[in-house]
């Protein structure tokens, strides 16, 4: 009897445990989605006691560690000195690997994801949960999710790039008609194996001419018998430019060239019309752990303060409010005369598969 | 299972296999089995497993690029091996069993190369190799512009690939030699052979299990190798099984590796063939035993004149795969930017690039972390694999079972094992996950195939009546092994714990995936640098790292050399 007894009242003991777990995390989550979604007067200071109880706020980024995310959690740190901020660095690809472990294992560390492809990715696979931050506000139009889905943080512009010892500025193509010149054959070279490669100049290439007369085009591109470079880094390609290994690289960031052409490097970058540009986004995670402090950290990395470390470090800010470095400003599209077509991560969502097979068809 | 049905009826697995047997699984079972099972799934959205298919493997197989990258491959596999076996052991050869002056040298040559991060010295070989190297300079001045060799080709990345295991079997190849009766030699040739047919019929014949170690090592490897097919073969659109599949991982949006797991597989299963056919041979292991009971000094090879040829191989050897791409790294290093060699280019010399690498808050931070990474996985692996290679070695009843598991990671493409440690220790019941134990445990498991190749060609050597001298003087099992292998072997042991120490402590994909905030590995700095960096940046980086290894590994030699003089 006693012994029944006993055991009545474990297994009471369990169940009510149980439904009070399953109650606290609905709450939990509840809550969470409350705080990230308040648009309240006191949300600030709600936010900024919630952050001080946490006590801390972990990011992943795709950024530089050295020039962007160290003076980030340090000036962050400075700032709200009761919330410890640490932070891992990995490209977009492994951001969402180890994301995705996380949720499925219910094994959460990140409370904050960055970088370009993280947004739509994460919201893609449900990683992530929506959230307010009064900082878009001041942001360009085109910079607002209006579905509070991730916020942009910096933007990148693609151009080629030519080596000026192997071709004269005035030889360089000018438009993207140009790269079809018989003389660049063989002397075309992009990368391969990444969203933002082939398949992002593909996909603007769509978006700029209409499916057929890209497609057409493509067929003429294929024709230059494409250099496929398979090391990933648009940086590294630009490198290989330099070295004079290719002439001419397709489909880099715009800035490269000229960081390295102030330091005296025979290269030099050339925006053609229609110039792409994508912007890195942030998250935060699905069932975050620390939902103050995430959204203290986003509100961060988008105030002034922050984006001007990120400009700092060579990155394009997207307020328009903090310039990029004067060396870099002469490749943002406005200030160079060219259209700019931006490609929203729902953009690239909607045509990376179709532009992947293209290019397996005609370039592979 | 070869070992169980040779083995005398009645004989029964010792408890010793099965608890080194239940070790590898756990080790070794959770990363196999998530590659079996993203192979034999559909990955959904969010990442998660979906319904069963065959469709991967299907698809490996009508995968428009698989025969030609098949093809290219196996040639990749054959050349590059065979240039690290080749010059390897012709470099062993001569430092091993001549008088050639300054042939010492060559150790601290190959311990130099090994600290070379790998995918440093393939940037090294291409920036000199490049169509704007200095041997294309070179070629073009010589011969005229229109000759010019593209390193972009099967045989440029056979070559650098080739050359970067050079060291490895010079390593294990000199163990081999030194620790081998030369009276075999001394017979043949008081019976009237010339010094290079008892070299080439029994020197090498004896050394025939080390070498079949190695060409198994190499070979799998090739399978499994990145670096080189993404940055030279790519580059000259030349696809390989792995740059294929990595195209494929990368097709959408989300990462799917169910063809990355499905060629995994396949290479478990060719690997396995492989290891069959290598145990039959070693049926006859007693044709290899030279290690006995009885004196002997090793016979050196009085060369005359023509010592000075073959220190001159050594020096040009010495030359082409240490000096010229560590000089290469350096002379970058220095540099704003590349653009190849030239008086103009030794103008733009600077500091800038150590300046901001050794500032505050560079990889210094992570300096600790990374030597105990590499300590503690070699000093996991080298006993670990010592004790299993010699119970295969001897044909143990079950132990076969433990050759095949622990050389079942090799053949794990680096591309996908960090992915699949990180669902093992994310979802594992013990905290580990973000740790540097996890790190310790992923890269323990990537380097057990080396450490067992290594042992158990060594194990092979060793004359069993010294063993079971001892076990009739009534030692104890462990007493055999600690008092009459492990020394016997410590030539061996101590040049592998340096390879898995070098080896473990440069490779990036793996621990990226497993650190977590403040853990990190100096490796991923180094992978940043490469992500984000400059090459210049990146080479300053190289040369700071091979400094810290040539030290680390100095201070180790000098620590070890007394072992090494006794055995």
């Amino acid at each position: 009897m006693i012994f029944d007894h006993g055991r009545t009242l474990i297994v009471r003991f369990a169940v009510t445990l149980t439904i009070s777990a399953v109650l606290a995390a609905i709450a939990g989550t509840a809550r969470a989605q409350d705080i990230l979604l308040s648009r309240r007067p006191d949300r600030d200071q709600a936010i900024l006691d919630g952050a001080r109880k946490e006590g801390q706020v972990v990011l992943y980024s795709a950024a530089i560690v050295n020039q962007a995310l160290r003076p980030l959690s340090d000036a962050f740190m400075k700032k709200y000195p009761f919330v410890k901020m640490t932070f891992w660095r990995g490209d977009t690809e492994e951001i969402i690997a180890k994301l995705g472990a996380e949720e499925r294992a219910n094994n959460l560390v990140a409370d904050v994801a960055e970088g370009t492809g993280v947004g739509d990715l994460a919201v893609d696979a449900g990683f992530t949960q929506p959230y307010f931050t009064p900082q878009v506000d001041v942001l360009p139009e085109r910079y607002r999710d209006p579905n509070g889905r991730w916020s942009y943080t910096r933007v990148s512009y693609f151009s080629i790039a030519y080596n000026t010892k192997l071709v004269a500025a005035a030889d360089a193509p000018k438009s993207y008609d140009d790269l079809l010149d018989p003389r660049w054959q063989g002397k075309l070279a992009w990368r391969v194996g990444t969203a933002s490669g082939t398949p992002l100049f593909i996909t603007s290439m769509r978006l700029a001419r209409g499916e057929d007369q890209a497609l057409a085009y493509l067929r003429k591109l294929a024709q230059q018998k494409m250099i496929n470079f398979g090391s990933g880094s648009a940086r590294t390609l630009v490198d290989r430019v330099i070295a004079g290994e290719f002439p001419i690289a397709l489909n880099i960031f715009a800035h490269h060239p000229l960081i390295s052409k102030s330091k005296g490097a025979p290269v030099d970058s050339r925006l053609l019309d229609p110039v792409p540009s994508t912007a890195g986004t942030m998250v935060i995670a699905k069932g975050v752990r620390h939902p103050n402090g995430a959204l203290l950290l986003v509100d961060f990395i988008l105030s002034k303060e922050g984006q001007q470390i990120l400009a700092d470090a060579e990155y394009f800010p997207v307020r328009s409010d903090v310039k990029p470095q004067p060396a870099l400003a002469s490749i943002i599209p406005e200030r160079a005369g060219v259209p700019e077509l931006f490609l929203s991560p729902d953009l690239l969502n909607q045509n990376t598969a179709l532009s992947e097979k293209i290019f397996e068809e005609l370039f592979q | 299972m070869t070992a169980l049905r040779i083995a005398p009826p009645g004989t029964r697995v010792s408890p010793l296999v099965l608890a080194l047997a239940a070790i590898l699984i756990v080790l070794i079972v959770p990363p196999a089995l998530f590659l079996l099972n993203v192979s034999l799934h559909e990955t959904r959205p969010d990442g998660s497993l979906g319904a069963f298919t065959l469709r991967f493997y299907r698809e490996l197989a009508s995968e428009r690029l698989f025969l030609s990258s098949a093809r290219n491959t196996v040639l990749y596999a054959f050349g590059s091996s065979a240039i690290a076996i080749v010059i390897g052991t012709v470099q062993a050869l001569i430092v091993e069993r001549t008088d050639t002056p300054g042939r010492n040298l060559a150790f601290f040559a190959a311990i130099i190369s090994l600290g070379v991060p790998h995918i440093l010295y393939v940037v090294a070989w291409l920036l000199l190799l490049g169509r704007a190297g200095p041997v294309n300079d070179a070629i073009h001045f010589l011969v005229g512009p229109a000759h010019t060799i593209d390193v972009y080709s099967i045989w440029g990345m056979a070559l650098i690939e080739g050359l970067g295991f050079v060291p490895l079997t010079f390593l294990l190849m000199s163990a081999v030699l030194r620790s081998m009766d030369t009276s075999f030699e001394e017979a043949a040739i008081m019976a009237g052979a010339s010094t290079l047919r008892a070299f080439w019929s029994v020197t090498l014949r004896m050394g025939t299990p080390a070498l079949c170690a190695l060409a198994l090592l190499f070979f799998a490897r090739a399978f499994e190798s990145f670096e080189v097919p993404a940055l030279v073969g790519l580059a000259g659109n030349i696809n390989v099984l792995t740059t294929t599949i990595f195209q494929a991982v990368h097709r959408t949006g989300m990462p799917s590796y169910g063809e990355a797991g499905a060629y995994s597989v396949c290479l478990v299963i060719v690997v396995a063939m492989l290891l069959f056919w290598q145990n039959r041979l070693s049926r006859n292991a007693h044709r290899y035993q030279t290690i006995t009971g009885k004196g002997f000094r090793p016979h050196i090879l009085d060369l005359g004149p023509w010592r000075y040829a073959s220190a001159a191989i050594l020096l040009a050897l010495f030359l082409v795969v240490t000096v010229v791409p560590v000089a290469i790294l350096i002379f970058t290093s220095f540099q704003p930017f590349y653009e190849g060699l030239s008086i103009e280019a030794f103008g733009r010399s600077s500091l800038n690039n150590y300046r901001v690498l050794l500032g505050p808050g560079s990889f210094r931070d992570s300096i600790a972390n990374t030597l105990i990474l590499g300590a503690a996985t070699a000093s996991f692996v080298v006993p670990f694999t010592a004790l299993c290679g010699w119970l295969v070695a001897r044909r143990t009843p079950g132990a076969v079972l433990l050759d095949h598991l622990a050389t079942l990671p090799l053949v794990f493409p680096a591309l996908i094992l960090g992915v699949a440690f990180l669902d093992v220790f994310v979802n594992a019941p013990l905290p580990l996950y973000g740790t540097l134990i996890s790190v310790i445990i992923a890269s323990s498991v990537r380097y057990l195939p080396y450490g067992m190749r290594y042992a158990y060609s060594g194990a092979l050597q060793i004359h069993p009546d010294l063993e079971g001298a001892a076990k009739i003087a009534g030692a104890p099992f462990v007493a055999v092994f600690r008092r009459i292998v492990v020394p016997l072997l410590a030539a061996s042991l101590i040049s592998t714990w340096l390879v898995v120490f070098l080896l473990s402590v440069q490779v990036v994909a793996l621990p990226l995936l497993l650190v977590g905030p403040g853990s990190e590995v100096m490796a991923v700095t180094l992978f940043e640098l490469w992500q984000n960096g400059q090459v210049t940046e990146l080479a300053s980086m190289g040369v700071v790292w091979i400094a810290l290894m040539t030290t680390v590994s100095t201070v180790f030699h000098l620590l070890t050399r007394h072992q090494q003089i006794a055995a």
